[in-house]
């Protein structure tokens, strides 16, 4: 081989090497973390960006600081180097309607967290002494479980010490021909200490007190600008304020999780919608309740810089439902009720790839692991190409525009009617053009 | 019947005529047919096992990645929700449409100026009279067109197992009302030009126009063309069929069925609005060739 | 039957017809005479309503007509000039003709057109596509279309423009026969020959203005006050046509060739004096025929226009 072609071969092999960092620019942005209906989410609006979203009617919390700011290609997306920069400013958040009347926000102390309740969601946030108080609250709860811990960690010490000096003295005991009767009666009632429950009053326990603006608007546009506490305007702060809200809530969809590849669900959030499938696997669902956020506002809810259509509405997924039922039709056998399952996925024996997803049984072959996913299997196909299914609540009682069918699509037998029936207007077209071929000739 | 009424109908039963027996109408409804065809088997085999995933077969791959890309992913779900057939209804009709808009446009100018509305307009007829007959005709033909489409879709439906639900049907109604806003445009073109080749260019021009500011303000491909697009769009969608269109389907997207009813009636309204001042171009210029 | 009063019509500044006052009689044949950009199809648009008048009545059958009097035109048959052959091409002669029965709402039509199509000698191709007629038989079909609702009067455009000899004597012999059946006939025409012959009465328009409406006879006797008498002669003696002169009766007397042409007054027949007067002198004509003054004249006369760019511009024949 040539050596400028071996030299040229090693430069294009290491070309990733030397390909460029992305440039990190010094901006001044708004830090957000917004409710999106679901959870807390953070996000950026960098200087560039024309506008902030966020929720109406919830709290939300914005911060102003300098940063770096980079555009990373392989996910297309703008990001953040807070470690090299982040410099949080002081000042006043001024918000402006569109008649003209302003606010003025200045910061507070706060703290986010979400009880446990039936549904996930039970979000709240409290500032300044009452954020104190949680977090106090929080603290107490905390310090009480790992004082249980420790305590449980050295029972748990002791008892394995015990344990193992006893199997020493059963073991020489048997040596030496003694009854082990009695010591081993004694050894098999021995009890690991229970260890303690961790605390169950919170979904995501309270986070740490910080500071920032809050915000809770109604829907509307504004216009958003960072004040100095001199009252001059930070260059590069103004921005649309665009405060939106869900146009419908409490729809239901569904996660469709394919048995023949279970890491990659797809959801149905439409409430019209079909599921068309070619019934060569079964379907684990999982539902859950979905609001409607216009597409555009929703994304960049989330993620500032990203792209969606403000023309259209689409169905955001909320939380799971508990406790629900789903109740089949189609099949030639009525209705029937499906309950929700924990599921196993087990790996194939030997040499041979693949899974099988298996109900968990958690006394049996799955003790001491985890369900793979628990959700509701329905078989397409099984009776009727056509499943109907409706979710109902804890009650029984059927949950609004949760009604789907399920479809098993193949192409059909009776294919080549159809373009058949395409050509039917050419054969309608010969007759017409015939008989009035007919009547010429008569004349 | 008043006279004009009935004169108008006996030059629409004389056009529908002359429209079934020429081959035009029914090469059209192979097209139509043929596409729609092409969607709902392609669909059938871009289907797994967890459902509709457009990468399985090229047709649809190509038409998911250009509506995505032009429209953003909640468009395509949101089409694609109900089935294929709602689509594929739309895309067949498009063809047929054009077909009998197009072909009346340009042979109402063929007719002017070889005095055969003149000719007509001799007897207990006038220029609206003819303008009334023309645009019944093309009523009717859409309607018939629309017919066999949906029936077409039904039999699809039948024996690929799809879903011919309301969208479908919702589909099939806007499109009806969207023609009769469209062929309105078609006729004031045929009214406003002194002959067959200005009509149609000027026909053309005006669905092309509003088309594409619809799309524009649709799309999401660039925040400057959608800008302005969006304020074109304001200025222009007092007249454009296809805003009131667009506010129909939102409507129906949303579970506002007066919301529904009354983007189809706006149209309607539209309709009139340039019916009328069709009439009152024709009354003014006359019908001599 | 038709009358108008004081009709005009405009296009901005240039005036088409100015003041036309027409009358038509029931039972007649009118016929409309004028040079071409005279404003005889302005005219005509107006009286069939396709053109509005920009002031002036209209009274078709006693009651005042406008355009929306779409009821009126029912008694109105119309042969225009042109049939449109390239916009129905792919009609059979009778899907025409049922057409127009249909938006006439002519009762039983299948006999009319049967008998109408037998009448034109078309019958036999009433289902023979219009793009196969000749021109002759297109312009009979429009004479058929024009009469199939029995109208009371007919608007004819130009009906022999184009025609072969055969074609004019058929369609004159139409007219005369829809005109002895009753129907009155609006002829507008250059053939200036044929509406001699046919027409009872004539109205001459000229830039717009009504020059003249009038039967033949009176047109003549008002604009020639004079009569010539012709008389073919073997040989003309010299200073015949001196002596002749110089007869009372005698207005002129001039020699052209063989024949010596005598200008008498128009009251009176002097043929007789002149017969008397040439047999006097030994003299036997061999013919004495008095010339009679054509519609061409009198229309050149009025109109003072050159008569042989009238019958190259337009008009085949």
């Amino acid at each position: 081989m040539k050596r400028s072609s071996l030299i040229i071969a090693l430069l294009l092999a290491f070309a990733p090497a030397f390909a460029q960092a992305p440039v990190r620019t010094e901006n001044l942005i708004y830090s957000v973390l917004a409710y999106n209906g679901r959870d807390y989410s953070p996000t950026f609006a960098r200087t560039a960006s024309p506008a902030v979203f966020l929720i109406a009617g919830v709290d939300n919390f914005l911060t102003v600081r300098k940063t770096l700011v980079y555009f990373w290609p392989l996910t297309g997306e703008w990001k953040t180097n807070m470690d090299a920069l982040n410099v949080p400013i002081d000042g006043v958040l001024e918000i402006t309607d569109r008649w003209g009347s302003s606010i003025r926000v200045i910061p507070s102390r706060y703290t986010y967290y979400n009880e446990r309740g039936e549904y996930e969601l039970n979000w709240k946030v409290a500032q300044d002494a009452e954020a104190d108080r949680v977090w106090a609250h929080w603290s107490a709860i905390l310090g009480a479980y790992e004082a249980a811990m420790k305590d449980y960690r050295d029972r748990l010490a002791k008892e394995q010490d015990a344990r193992a000096s006893l199997i020493v003295r059963i073991q020489r005991l048997r040596n030496e021909g003694g009854d082990v009767t009695a010591l081993v009666d004694q050894l098999s009632n021995m009890k690991e200490p229970e260890a303690p429950q961790p605390p169950q009053d919170y979904v995501v326990p309270p986070a740490e007190i910080q500071q920032a603006f809050i915000v809770n608007l109604s829907a509307g546009d504004y216009t958003l600008r960072f004040k100095s506490f001199d009252g001059s305007i930070l260059e590069g702060s103004e921005k649309r304020l665009v405060v939106h809200q869900r146009r419908r809530s409490g729809g239901i969809g569904y996660e469709v999780i394919p048995g023949d590849r279970w890491t990659r669900p797809v959801d149905s959030a439409t409430p019209s919608a079909v599921l068309y499938v070619d019934g060569s696997s079964d379907l684990y669902l999982r539902p859950y309740v979905e609001d409607e956020y216009n597409d555009l506002y929703y994304a960049k809810t989330i993620r500032n810089d990203a792209r969606g259509n403000p023309n259209l509405m689409k169905w955001e997924r909320i939380q799971q439902i508990p406790r629900a039922g789903i109740e089949l039709t189609g099949g030639g056998a009525g209705k029937s009720m499906i309950r929700e399952e924990p599921w196993f996925v087990e790996q194939a024996q030997g040499a041979t790839l693949g899974y099988r997803i298996v109900p968990f049984d958690p006394q049996g072959a799955q003790k001491g692991k985890e369900p793979s996913l628990i959700a509701f299997r329905v078989t397409p196909g099984q009776g009727s190409a056509v499943t109907g299914l409706r979710t109902v609540d804890s009650s029984g009682g059927p949950l609004p525009g949760s009604e789907r069918q399920i479809r098993v699509i193949a192409p059909p037998a009776a294919e080549p009617v159809l373009p058949l029936l395409a050509l039917a207007p050419l054969g309608a077209m010969a007759l017409v053009l015939v008989r009035r071929a007919r009547r010429y000739r008569r004349s | 019947m008043s006279g004009r009424a009935r004169a108008a109908r006996v030059i629409a039963k004389r056009q529908v005529f002359e429209a079934l027996v020429s081959p035009g109408l029914y090469i059209a409804l192979v097209a139509g047919l043929f596409l729609g065809y092409a969607l709902v088997s392609g669909f059938a085999r871009a289907v797994d096992s967890s459902g509709f995933n457009p990468q399985l077969r090229p047709l649809y791959d190509i038409i998911g990645r250009g509506l995505e890309g032009a429209f953003g992913k909640t468009f395509v779900d949101a089409l694609f929700a109900e089935g294929p057939l709602p689509f594929a209804f739309s895309v067949s009709f498009a063809p047929v449409f054009l077909y009998i808009a197009v072909s009346s446009v340009f042979k109402f100018g063929l007719e002017k100026n070889a005095g055969a509305v003149e000719l007509v307009a001799y007897g207990p007829a006038d220029g609206t009279s003819y303008l009334i007959a023309s645009y019944v005709k093309d009523l009717l033909l859409s309607l018939f067109s629309i017919l066999v489409l949906l029936a077409f879709m039904v039999a699809a439906a039948a024996l690929y197992n799809y879903l011919a639900g309301p969208e479908l049907f919702v589909a099939a109604v806007v499109a009806f009302f969207l023609s009769l806003a469209l062929l309105a445009y078609g006729s004031l073109a045929s009214m406003l030009t002194v002959n067959a080749s200005s009509s149609l260019a000027l026909f053309l021009g005006i669905i092309a126009f509003l088309l594409v500011v619809l799309f524009g303000s649709f799309a999401i491909v660039g925040e400057y063309v959608r800008t302005l697009s969006t304020v074109i769009a304001r200025a222009v969608q007092w007249v454009s069929p296809f805003f009131y269109g667009n506010l129909s389907l939102r409507a129906n997207a949303a579970g506002d069925p007066l919301g529904f009813v009354g983007g189809l009636a706006l149209l309607a309204v539209l309709a009139v609005v340039i019916l009328t001042a069709s009439h009152f171009i024709i009354s003014a210029r006359g019908v001599r060739a | 039957m038709i009358q108008t009063r004081q009709l005009v019509k405009r296009y901005g500044t240039f005036t088409a017809v100015e003041g036309i006052d027409l009358h038509i009689r029931p039972g007649e044949i009118y016929g409309f005479l004028g040079p071409n950009g005279a404003g005889k199809t302005t005219t005509m648009m107006m009286l069939l309503g396709i053109t509005r008048p920009t002031s002036g009545e209209i009274f078709l059958f006693g009651e005042k007509y406008t355009h929306r009097r779409l009821d009126l035109r029912r008694r109105i048959g119309v042969v225009p000039e042109k049939h449109p052959r390239g916009v129905w091409p792919w009609m059979t002669a009778e899907e025409y003709l049922r057409f127009f029965a249909e938006l006439f709402a002519v009762p039983r039509p299948e006999e009319r057109i049967s008998s109408l199509l037998e009448k034109v000698d078309l019958l036999g191709f009433r289902n023979r596509r219009i793009r196969e007629f000749s021109r002759g038989m297109l312009q009979k079909l429009s004479f058929t279309r024009a009469i199939l609702h029995d109208p009371d009067i007919l608007l004819l455009d130009e009906p022999i423009s184009g025609l072969d000899p055969l074609g004019i004597r058929q369609v004159r012999d139409l007219i005369m026969s829809e005109n002895r059946g009753g129907r009155s006939i609006f002829i507008s025409s250059h053939q200036l020959s044929e509406m001699e012959r046919i027409c009872h009465r004539v109205a001459i328009i000229s830039k717009g203005r009504l020059m003249a409406e009038d039967t033949m006879q009176n047109l003549v006797a008002r604009l020639f006050r004079e009569r010539e008498i012709h008389v073919e002669l073997e040989k003309v003696p010299q200073g015949l046509a001196a002596r002749l002169k110089k007869l009372p009766s005698v207005l002129e007397c001039t020699v052209r060739g063989e024949t010596l042409i005598v200008t008498v007054p128009r009251q009176g027949d002097f043929r007789r004096v002149v017969s008397e007067f040439l047999i006097g002198q030994d003299l036997v004509p061999l013919s004495i025929q008095e010339r009679v003054v054509s519609l061409e004249e009198a229309f050149v006369t009025i109109t003072q226009e050159n008569i042989g760019s009238l019958v190259s511009d337009g008009g085949e024949g």
